[in-house]
């Protein structure tokens, strides 16, 4: 008797025991949940009228009101257009647009990093496995913001200054200003370049499609992907040749103390770019490497006991296992990304938190409305991402009995 | 005399040697296998048995010695280690399917993409196979989906899809239930039967007394006795295989 | 008679099989890319420890009062180590007062005196020894850190801790020397052979004799306060990420068994909390809770800035870890919690007895993985304006002596950091390759 009375709430419905005893069970269920709900609700009732109490003491709303309101302070980078006598919203966007800007930039090198170092990481040459290994462990045992910090104070902040810059190729420009690269400036003719672009690509994925088709057909195949490839770099190419070059470059130059012209970005941007990538990079590898290795040696023995050619072992049998346990995590490193890009907030890089919940919340007060847009959006951000995610696993998923 | 006399040689195999690093696993292997023969080896665990199988198709690279598959010099080191394949077929004890394709992609797959024959071609060939292994039916299913003794079929049959000479089975059936060991040695039968060449590790004895033409004894690395099943069984020559005998029979 | 058969002896394997050479071969030089890369690698390998050794060895000043000093000695070619000696006991105690540094490293002490038995063969109270290690070492090291007035609580608790340290060494020194645990030893030599009642009393006697007398030993001391506000360096590193970890695993556990349990409510609400703190950037939790604690609190209500940044980190570190510990609950077989309930066992039994061993065990690496997360996290205190030991780093280069002094102390706190999360890495492989190799046999 007392053994089953202990049994949890759960199994004690489908047991054949006496009434009562079922009873208990949902009793307590429905106590543990109302004792839980009150305190919770206890809690936010305390919290929410201590915050009244206090804003009316301070004089504060709680409000949106403030988002039309023009901000009036600058800000040194910005990827859409912003001036100082904009809104708050706009300032939130602006923040917004920086985060997805460093975001981006940066999972694009950490993954081109991640994969090279990982791919390196399982090589059979000793030294550049082992080279690899030493890159992994030493950027993923240290702190992210003492990497960024490092980056910031130890390097691009004691660059020369514009004087006597670092210019690489007569074209790309290094200084304790930030980095300098020319800007390309489209000319009359150079949308038929873009053009052909998008048609040489077009053209590429329907070879590819075609090449397929065709093997099933007759058997018989061709390189079409080195033939895509050659087409998406050579069409537009020639293209832009034949019209005589419609993209000309404007390039940074030195005019007084500073250069201008070009696109640049602040030395912050860069570190926070660098480290972000070079960290990331070394969780990228390890996700590629045990991608890899989690495809069985048997796999890898039955394509060569079968006779397979190597390029469509790797193409049929590696790739499409290994990216399924690839995939997921590096979605969540991409999450990450973002998430630690936040942290620009130490090197004074405008990005949404800095701009945001930094100046705009000390400049207005509304801390309530800011930290709960900040909050909104990095929360949709990952809903988003785990909603695409979600889908892909089910989508892949082994199909098992 | 034997049922092959006078037949091609399928294998040949000629003071075969070969290390794991130091540890010497195949020591001095002599083996000629003609062509249509069926070869049971046997022999304890350890004894070499997989590796020497291994050496056959070049998923192992020996270090001495020479092997003749088809009348192909095996080189060393793999240099020509596709010529050897296309001629053998291999199952392994773990199946080794390729689990995202389905059945019918497992078997199309080196037909279409390494022999360039087209797909409805291909597909006819597997159904051909799945049916003579007698699982067409579950041809659009994916490996995960089917019995142990299912999947191995499938690897029998996705085998036989690349068209070999020579099949080497390495212990198809002790990875599965004692039920279905039957489907799959039903199906080796009939492979037997239809004039494959066939290399089997394996410790159904049942098997090896129908259909073998030569069983294999090995024990640490060396073939220790090698016979017709009727003189293997009823009278070994050595105190060595009649310990092992007495052990599995 | 049957034949004896004698294997042929083993042949060594052909020379160009083995040595040094083959292998330098192999794994070196197999084919012309290969040992271009190998030349590279190791041309990039030199290049990079010379030029750390040159700078932080060969080239380096080791005596100067000021940064103008190094630069004029060896310009930026070296390093210019007394800026970080000066502060060397900066970056380790923060500006705890220098005479009361030896409170902290007696608090480090006792940690380190309370887990050595851990380590030792032969203890049978191991999960004793670290329950108390988490649940009563706290209160101790609290004294010792904070000081000030204890009042009558404090003051028991401390004594707790006190008592605790001492059970843990008698129990030991009991269990290596006589095999039995320093209760029974005790019960047995106090009240006799058999009498089970009369042993649990005595037993119970001797503790409330150990524990009056810790606090008769604890109300004679009286260590000045010593404010948070001065807490720097690796100490409050080494203080936030803690307290941070003792506080993520239990709270991690609770919140993953809620998300999974079938009462709505509860499911509902670890739910939200979990996702919240998880898809939210740590930093911007800090700030949360910086800035907006004062606004929840009830007017005049103070709390210290350390405070609000432990009790950030330590709620974000229980959303990661809930997630964590759920990974393991899902990996437990359904079969578990049938054979559970086939016994009679209740949902805590069950989940306690059965399943979470078993969830925690598969999951050592990933939760090992996330305290050094934890660790390497807390440096974002310094953005809310803590100086934990990234920070101090920091504040050596706007030294007036050492201005601009950034890289030195980088190097340091960076191989200080490398050194603790290497270790701990490593430890949880080799722990998972011991738990491995059980599973497999
Ligand atoms: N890749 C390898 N590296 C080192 N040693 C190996 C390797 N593969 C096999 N061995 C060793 O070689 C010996 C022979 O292995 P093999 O697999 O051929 O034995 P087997 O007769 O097939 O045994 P089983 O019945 O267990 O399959 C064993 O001692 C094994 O440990
Ligand atoms: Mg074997």
């Amino acid at each position: 008797m007392a053994a089953t009375e202990q049994t949890g709430s759960r199994s004690s419905t489908e047991r054949t025991g006496p009434g009562r005893l079922l009873y208990d069970a949902t009793v307590r269920a429905i106590f543990l949940q109302a004792l839980t709900a009150a305190l919770v609700v206890g809690l936010f009732a305390w919290l929410i009228y201590n915050t009244m109490v206090n804003l009316q003491e301070r004089n504060l709303s709680a409000g949106f009101g403030f988002l039309d309101v023009s901000a009036g302070f600058g800000i040194s980078f910005t990827l859409i257009p912003y001036e100082e006598g904009d809104t708050y919203l706009r300032v939130f966007f602006v923040g917004i647009a920086n985060t997805l800007l460093v975001a981006a930039v940066s999972i694009a090198l950490a993954t081109i990093i991640g994969l090279f170092v990982g791919l390196a990481r399982l090589s059979d040459n000793w030294i550049v496995a082992k080279l690899s290994r030493a890159y992994i462990e030493l950027l993923r045992n240290t702190p992210l913001l003492l990497q960024i910090i490092a980056w910031f104070f130890g390097v691009f902040n004691l660059l020369p200054r514009p004087r006597d810059s670092v210019v690489m190729a007569e074209a790309f420009v290094l200084n304790n200003r930030g980095f300098y690269m020319p800007a390309p400036v489209p000319e009359l003719g150079f949308g038929y370049v873009m053009a052909a672009f998008v048609v040489a690509l077009l053209g590429a994925i329907a070879l590819y499609r075609w090449e397929d088709a065709r093997r099933d057909r007759t058997g018989k195949s061709f390189p079409a992907i080195s033939t895509g490839l050659a087409m998406i770099v050579l069409v537009p190419l020639v293209v832009h040749l034949a019209l005589g070059r419609p993209l000309s470059w404007d390039p940074p130059v030195l005019q007084g103390f500073n250069f201008v012209g070009g696109v640049s970005v602040p030395p912050a941007f860069c570190a926070l770019i660098v480290a972000l990538s070079a960290y990331t990079s070394a969780f990228i590898a390890e996700i590629v490497r045990s991608g890899i290795q989690s495809v069985s040696k048997g796999q890898l023995e039955a394509a060569g006991a079968l006779n397979l050619p190597p390029t469509w072992t790797l193409r049929r049998v590696i790739l499409p296992q290994a990216l399924r346990v690839i995939i997921p995590p590096l979605i969540s490193q991409y999450l990450n990304i973002t998430k630690n890009s936040s942290l620009a907030i130490a090197i004074g890089f405008p990005d949404l938190v800095s701009v945001w919940m930094n100046t705009s919340l000390n400049q207005s007060g509304r801390a309530i409305p800011i930290v709960a847009m900040t909050m909104a959006f990095y929360c949709l951000v990952s809903l988003t991402v785990s909603l695409v995610m979600n889908s892909y696993n089910r989508r892949v998923q082994i199909k098992e009995r | 005399m034997s049922r092959v006399e006078g037949a091609r040689k399928a294998i040949e195999i000629v003071k075969l040697n070969k290390w794991f690093g130091q540890f010497h696993v195949l020591k001095d292997i002599d083996l000629t296998v003609r062509e249509r023969e069926i070869y049971v080896i046997c022999g304890p665990s350890g004894s070499g048995k997989s590796t020497l199988i291994r050496c056959i198709n070049q998923l192992e690279h020996h270090q001495e010695g020479d092997i003749l598959v088809d009348g192909v010099l095996v080189e060393k080191g793999g240099k020509n280690q596709e010529t050897i394949r296309r001629t053998t077929g291999m199952v392994f004890q773990q199946f080794n399917l390729f689990p995202h394709l389905t059945v019918l992609e497992n078997c199309t797959l080196t037909p279409t993409l390494g022999l360039g024959m087209p797909r409805a071609e291909a597909e006819e060939l597997a159904m051909f196979h799945l049916k003579r292994v007698g699982i067409e039916d579950q041809a659009l299913k994916y490996p995960l989906q089917l019995s142990g003794g299912q999947q191995q079929r499938v690897a029998i049959a996705r085998s036989l899809c690349t068209r070999p000479k020579i099949m080497l089975f390495d212990e198809p059936t002790s990875a599965l239930d004692p039920e279905m060991i039957k489907e799959v040695l039903d199906v080796m039968v009939e492979l037997a039967d239809s004039g494959m060449t066939m290399i089997c590790v394996t410790h159904e004895m049942g098997f090896a007394r129908q259909v073998a033409d030569k069983i294999l004894f090995m024990d640490q690395g060396e073939i220790v006795e090698s016979g017709p099943p009727g003189e293997f069984f009823l009278n070994p020559r050595y105190d060595r295989t009649e310990q092992f005998l007495s052990h599995i029979l | 008679m049957a034949l004896v058969f004698e294997s042929k002896p083993d042949r060594p394997p052909p020379r160009d099989e083995t040595g040094l050479a083959v292998w330098v071969r192999r794994n070196l030089f197999r084919d012309v890319p290969n040992a271009l890369m190998t030349l590279l690698g190791f041309y990039i390998a030199y290049v990079v420890v010379a030029a750390v050794l040159d700078w932080a060895i060969f080239n380096a000043v080791w005596e100067a009062d000021t940064r103008r000093e190094c630069l004029d000695a060896v310009g930026r070619s070296g390093a210019c180590w007394p800026g970080v000696v000066e502060w060397l006991p900066n970056l380790v105690y923060g500006l705890y007062p220098k005479d009361a540094v030896w409170r902290i490293n007696l608090g480090f002490l006792a940690l380190v005196l309370w887990l050595i038995p851990l380590w030792m063969p032969r203890v049978k109270s191991k999960v004793a020894v670290g329950l108390t290690a988490v649940t009563l070492y706290p209160f101790l090291a609290s004294y010792f850190f904070l000081g000030g007035d204890k009042g009558i609580v404090w003051s028991a608790l401390i004594s707790l801790g006190l008592s605790g340290l001492v059970w843990v060494w008698a129990t030991t020194i009991s269990e290596r020397v006589t095999g039995q645990s320093i209760a029974e030893l005790l019960g047995k030599t106090l009240a006799g052979g058999d009498n089970d009642v009369l042993q649990r009393r005595a037993v119970r006697g001797a503790g409330l004799v150990l524990f009056l007398a810790a606090y008769g030993l604890v109300s004679t001391w009286s260590l000045a306060e010593v404010r948070t506000q001065f807490w720097g360096g690796l100490f409050l590193t080494l203080v936030i990420s803690g307290i941070g970890i003792t506080f993520s695993l239990p709270a991690g556990i609770l919140l993953a068994l809620g998300r999974r349990s079938n009462l709505p409510v509860i499911a509902v609400l670890s739910t939200l909390f979990i996702e919240l703190f998880r898809s939210v950037p740590l930093i911007t939790i800090l700030f949360m809770f910086n800035t907006m604690l004062p606004l929840f609190m009830p007017e005049g209500m103070e709390v210290n800035q350390l405070a609000r940044a432990i009790v950030a980190v330590c709620l974000f570190a229980a959303a990661y870890m809930a997630e964590v510990i759920r990974g393991g609950l899902q990996a437990i077989p359904k079969g578990q919690y049938e054979a559970a309930a086939s016994l009679g066992l209740g949902y805590w039994q069950t989940t306690t007895q059965v399943v979470l061993p078993q969830a925690l065990k598969i999951m050592i690496p990933t939760i090992v993985g996330n305290f050094i997360g934890l660790f390497k996290d807390t440096t974002l205190v310094s953005i809310i304006g803590l100086f934990d030991l990234m920070n101090m780093a920091r504040a050596v280069g706007e030294d007036t002596d050492w201005l601009g002094l950034f890289i030195e102390p980088f190097f340091v706190v960076s191989l200080t950091y490398f050194v603790f999360c290497f270790a701990m890495s490593s430890y949880s492989i080799r722990l998972e390759e011991k738990l491995s190799a059980g599973r497999e046999r």
